[in-house]
């Protein structure tokens, strides 16, 4: 209770000093709260856009389906995969999908398109599709009044291949016997804008899809959402267990390139903000040495009077660490306001981001427990840290010399 | 005037066997052809992943043109082949459309089978693309074939085994760049059609995908058929015919 007396007496004794030492650690873990938040919050956004646009939190492949796609690689029993995803009740929704490479046809024009073969009533669940229809009316799984089934194109094929809504789209592909799959189908919307992903894919509902590449009911993917998007790799380990013989994978795994850059870009980053406090510490570091030197003759004294070294380390640590700590309660006041504004509001971008027909216009900041505590918790160590080697000059004086000089 | 002679009795048999070679092989390939054909066959395609089996029949003419017409499976009844010296389109009735098969295409697979689309094409200008050199044993003829310098192929050679007595087709061997055997196609169950001893089953394994096997055996052939001429080829009939 005395070292706490006294280290607090310390602080008070020298205000000015104390004050400038605890602005700039105060400052320090400032900038990196907002560095983190602002990190944290922009990939946060990344990564929802492209999983709740497509990808989906979780994906279930045959095999490595995912590296190599062929068209026989398909998940037949499927009543075993919905039972599995019914009854876990961390996944959010889920739904098939068959793909393909496709030649489009349009009167005399050829397109390459993506096929994409998806159950109309479950995709909405797992996609913005519904969202993304920018043209037209989102298909049923019902063919038209003269027989053809309906298909939505996206962007780029609508305009390379001069297609509109109600024109037929002929398609060919290799069907999954080795046949050659041919047939017309009707355009009823376009999908997307001319950035989207899947500008140039072409979807059917899955039945038309399934009989057009004589797949049977094979489909290629399920892909799902869970209710808590951080669990995600957990609930695909989980589901693993339940379905030995496919293949599941988290978007991580599914986005692995992007993952990979994140992942680098992110410890890019973190090793900035370490620079930060880093700096931030060298005048820490003068501060407590100087105040250490200032006080030889005190130490000296108390040394004397039987103080313990170690009882010195412990109270030059505890000054440092209570400085630290009201600076960084300091900042965190002063930054929560600003953290919060940029978590619900945003910054607004001179240029609206377009992902994929969805146009992002403000940088959003993450506000979590977390924004908070590890730059706090780094900053606390940091400084008790950094006061141990001018503790320990402390607590090498000898009372005799310290008392003789000034 | 010796040397000269010297030089030509050592070229004479290389010259006299390539002749020999030659006869040999257009007497293959017209084996299946005559001068005009018409044909019903089953091809039977084998893969790890799927086995379709599909009945067609076929016409051709000379070697430079040909027509395939597949019956059944009921899915792809109507898709039809025509080929007309190096050239070649596909049909499909469901979308009414003739697609040309383009250069790039032309090593692609054959209606799903173990044939490419230049098998259909070019496996007649054997003798015109093609050096040969005859071998001979007791009960065979083996022919080697390598390309001439400016013929397009992706083969470095063929290696074509003939049995003598009778005189038919026992197998081909194709070999790619690195001399390894990647494909070979077998001749099978001679049998009689209208008098005219041919083999009734043709297997084509590729040696570097595991379990593929495509089969096509003769239901029947006639030749010289007097109602097919030059004019049947044409791409008006490939979308009316049948």
């Amino acid at each position: 209770m005395l070292t706490f007396q006294i280290a607090f007496r310390n602080i008070m004794r020298q205000k000015r000093r104390s004050l400038l030492t605890g602005l700039s650690m105060t400052g320090g873990y400032m900038l990196f709260v907002l560095g983190y938040s602002l990190l944290e919050g922009s990939y946060g956004n990344i990564i929802d856009i492209f999983t709740l646009d497509s990808t989906g939190h979780i994906q279930i492949h045959k095999d490595d389906y995912l590296d190599r796609p062929k068209i026989y690689k398909t998940i037949r029993d499927r009543d075993q995969v919905e039972v599995a995803l019914t009854n876990d009740p961390e996944v959010k929704g889920f739904a098939s999908r068959v793909f393909s490479p496709a030649l489009a046809y349009s009167g005399d024009k050829t397109a390459p398109s993506r096929l994409i073969g998806i159950d109309p009533d479950l995709e909405p669940t797992v996609s913005r599709l519904l969202q993304k229809v920018s043209k037209g009316t989102y298909f049923s799984s019902l063919r038209n009044a003269e027989g053809y089934y309906e298909a939505m194109i996206g962007r780029g094929l609508h305009i390379t291949l001069k297609l509109d809504i109600g024109d037929e789209i002929v398609l060919i592909s290799s069907g999954g016997d080795g046949s050659i799959a041919n047939d017309i189908f009707v355009v009823s919307a376009i999908i997307g804008n001319k950035t989207s992903f899947d500008r140039m894919a072409v979807y059917l509902p899955l039945a038309a899809a399934q009989e057009f590449l004589s797949l049977g009911n094979d489909v290629h993917q399920y892909v799902l959402l869970v209710n808590s998007k951080d669990d995600n790799e957990l609930v695909a380990s989980g589901l693993s267990a339940h379905l030995p013989e496919l293949t599941v994978s988290p978007w991580q795994k599914v986005e692995a390139t992007f993952y990979r850059t994140m992942q680098a870009d992110k410890q890019g980053n973190y090793f900035t903000m370490g620079l930060i406090t880093f700096i931030v510490f060298i005048g820490v570091l003068n501060t407590v040495l100087m105040s250490v030197l200032e006080r030889t003759r005190e130490f000296g004294v108390l040394r004397a009077i039987g103080s313990r070294p170690m009882q010195l380390v412990r109270l030059i640590s505890l000054e440092t660490f209570f400085l630290a700590f009201i600076s960084v309660i300091a900042g965190f006041l002063l930054i929560i306001p600003i953290i919060y504004w940029l978590a619900e509001v945003g910054m607004l971008l001179p240029e609206p981001i377009d992902m994929g027909g969805i146009e992002f216009q403000h940088l959003k900041g993450e506000m979590s427990a977390r924004i908070f505590w590890v730059p706090m918790a780094f900053i606390l160590a940091t400084a008790v840290l950094i006061s141990i080697p001018p503790g320990f000059r402390a607590a090498r004086i000898l009372p005799k010399e310290a008392m003789g000089s000034h | 005037m010796f040397r000269l002679l010297l030089l030509l009795s050592m070229t004479w048999p290389a010259i006299a066997s390539e002749e020999r070679a030659r006869q040999i092989i257009d007497e293959m390939e017209q084996l299946y052809r005559g001068d005009s054909s018409k044909a019903t066959m089953t091809m039977q395609v084998q893969t790890p992943n799927y086995n379709r089996t599909l009945t067609m029949t076929s016409q051709s003419y000379g070697k430079d043109y040909g027509f395939f017409r597949i019956n059944s499976p009921k899915k792809d009844r109507g898709i039809a082949t025509l080929k007309r010296d190096e050239e070649m389109w596909n049909y499909f009735p469901k979308i009414n459309k003739v697609i040309k098969v383009p250069p790039s295409m032309m090593m692609g697979s054959w209606m799903g089978s173990d044939f490419t689309n230049d098998d259909l094409v070019k496996e007649t200008q054997l003798i015109d693309a093609y050096s040969l050199v005859l071998i001979e044993t007791d009960d065979q003829y083996k022919v080697t074939l390598t390309p001439k310098e400016q013929t397009v192929t992706v083969w470095d050679r063929i290696e074509y085994t003939i049995s003598k007595d009778p005189l038919l087709p026992l197998s081909q061997a194709f070999f790619d760049d690195d001399g390894e055997k990647v494909r070979e196609m077998t001749f099978h169950e001679p049998k009689e059609y209208y008098g005219k001893l041919m083999p009734s089953i043709m297997e084509m394994r590729p040696l570097n995908k595991k379990g593929h096997l495509t089969r096509i055996k003769y239901d029947d052939i006639k030749f010289n058929v007097p109602e097919i001429t030059k004019d049947t080829f044409s791409l008006r009939n490939l979308k009316s015919r049948f």
